[in-house]
């Protein structure tokens, strides 16, 4: 029996996963309708305002949104795009904490990944897990399949790699996989909302 | 322009570490794995044991013709049957050229609490599910009656693929081969003693070669007069309920009503002990059995015969 092991790398281990928790905390949201339940999750992807969740979870013009710490806020839709089950939201604050945003392509099966959400009503949900397997479509990535455990109320909210970016949003459960959108696609409806012009911003977007 | 690299990322160097080499271990298993045509729908996942040799599970091959394997690189290969034991849920499929890395084997043995990935291709790419190993034991019979060396069950989620794929540790060497199918739907890992046992045996003769005595047994109380008189040290023995015409039990002389309360000279009291002396290497070996015939004991010498194929495990 090997009694003599060094108990320094698992609680450094934990501690640091604690910290993670709390970096994730800080840029997730939820959206809940004006007098429903709530409805899923959701990222700050910009420090002014900017939300991005599911389409499906946008079933409300003027969702309430909490945001940590911050308190409640009426949210306004900007733009949906159901093909890809993504969502732009806005809310009237300013010095948000915004998600650090990773690379889908610095993920590989094996790789460690955590969500955080509010299923089920329940606040702040994280789990942890690892990469499935990415699935492509003309050689982009297509989907982020995570050995993870998630639920319902965690559609909209983030996948984030293990140094706390985002590298999706998480969209489904199949089998029960969680199935995330990859920030890669993220940025492409961001930029494709841009360039449409139908929504101005308060500051640039960051694609 | 960007808000987004306003918020520092926490610096945790343990657990990138971790997994970094968690899909380093993925990435370097990968080109032992392989995805297996033999069932409708998706495919199912094997693991190379030599070049042109792979291990996978019995109850995921679905046909016996027209097999092709995909490896890792894309190229696929078709494949021919070695043999199968549902018995420890275990097949072995030739392939057509010596193509394929063998699994790197893990040395140990699992523990407990040990982080393990149970590896899968059901497809053209691997996939990854972590979890850790949540109980181990000796050796342990299948409701089949297959022998596996080892008893290890994972904490782990099982998805499409997971059954014929690889239990690999932290560093993704290989320590069995997953399969839902021995104990009920929990996930289990069959040891590398075992694959190693079986797989030799599938690919020198196609099949498991079982031996049997041709007897069918009922644990029954005996008498405490009985177990006294006789200075027995259990008082549960094995009743004869059914006997194999001209098999082996019938042709050593075993009576329908005889009790077996003794093989080898060590007392029995269940079916599987008696089963414990039947493996394979003991066809053609005599066992020696103690029965209570009419409450007087006899000494009656079996000689272990080959239990002829079953198509239905």
């Amino acid at each position: 029996m090997n009694t003599a092991f060094n108990r320094g790398p698992a609680l450094a281990a934990g501690l640091e996963l604690d910290g993670l928790a709390t970096l994730v905390r800080s840029f997730t949201v939820e959206i809940r309708g004006r007098s429903g339940p709530s409805l899923g999750s959701g990222v700050v992807w910009q420090s002014d305002g900017l939300i991005v969740t599911n389409a499906h979870v946008v079933r409300d013009q003027r969702p309430i949104i909490s945001v940590g710490d911050s308190g409640e806020m009426e949210g306004r839709v900007l733009a949906v795009d159901q093909r890809r089950d993504l969502a732009l939201l806005s809310v009237d604050a300013a010095g948000l904490r915004a998600a650090p945003i990773g690379d889908v392509e610095s993920l590989r099966p094996g790789s460690l990944v955590l969500a955080l959400g509010h299923p089920m009503g329940v606040a702040n949900a994280m789990s942890l897990g690892v990469v499935h397997t990415i699935t492509t479509r003309r050689g982009m990535p297509r989907y982020i399949v995570a050995d993870l455990r998630l639920a319902p109320g965690n559609s909209g909210g983030p996948l984030v790699d293990i140094a706390g970016r985002v590298v999706g949003i998480n969209a489904m459960i199949m089998g029960g996989l969680g199935v995330a959108i990859p920030s890669t696609v993220v940025r492409r409806f961001l930029h494709e909302v841009s360039r449409s012009g139908s929504v101005s911003f308060a500051s640039p977007l960051a694609a | 322009m960007s808000d987004t690299s306003s918020a520092a990322s926490t610096p945790s160097t343990m657990l990138q570490t971790l997994s970094n080499d968690l899909a380093g271990a993925v990435a370097s298993a990968s080109p032992s794995m392989v995805a297996i045509h033999a069932r409708r729908r998706i495919p199912s996942s094997g693991v190379v044991w030599r070049p042109g040799i792979v291990v996978t599970t019995h109850h995921t091959i679905q046909r016996e013709e027209q097999i092709t394997v995909t490896l890792a690189d894309g190229t696929t290969v078709g494949a021919t049957l070695a043999g199968r034991d549902p018995t420890t849920d275990l097949a072995v499929l030739r392939l057509n050229s010596e193509v394929g890395v063998p699994f790197p084997r893990s040395a140990g043995s699992a523990r407990v609490g040990e982080l393990v990935m149970a590896l899968g291709m059901p497809g053209t790419a691997v996939t990854a599910a972590l979890g850790v190993v949540s109980a181990t034991g000796g050796e342990w019979r299948t409701w089949h009656g297959g022998r596996i060396d080892q008893f290890i069950r994972l904490d782990v989620a099982i998805y499409d693929g997971f059954s014929g794929g690889a239990t690999v540790d932290a560093a993704g060497r290989l320590l069995g081969i997953n399969s839902s199918g021995l104990a009920r739907a929990s996930a289990m890992t069959i040891p590398l003693a075992t694959v190693e046992r079986v797989a030799e045996q599938l690919l020198a003769s196609g099949r498991v070669r079982r031996g049997y005595i041709g007897l069918g047994v009922q644990p029954v109380r005996l008498p405490a007069g009985v177990v006294s008189q006789h200075e027995l040290s259990r008082n549960v023995g094995l009743m004869v309920v059914s006997i194999e015409e001209g098999g082996p039990a019938h042709a050593a002389g075993i009576s329908l009503g005889d009790v077996v309360v003794a093989c080898e000279g060590t007392p029995v009291s269940d079916p599987s002990e008696l089963l414990g002396a039947l493996s394979g290497d003991r066809i053609g070996s005599p066992v020696p059995l103690r029965v209570l015939r009419g409450g007087t004991p006899a000494d009656v010498v079996v000689t272990v015969g080959e239990r002829q194929r079953r198509t239905e495990g």
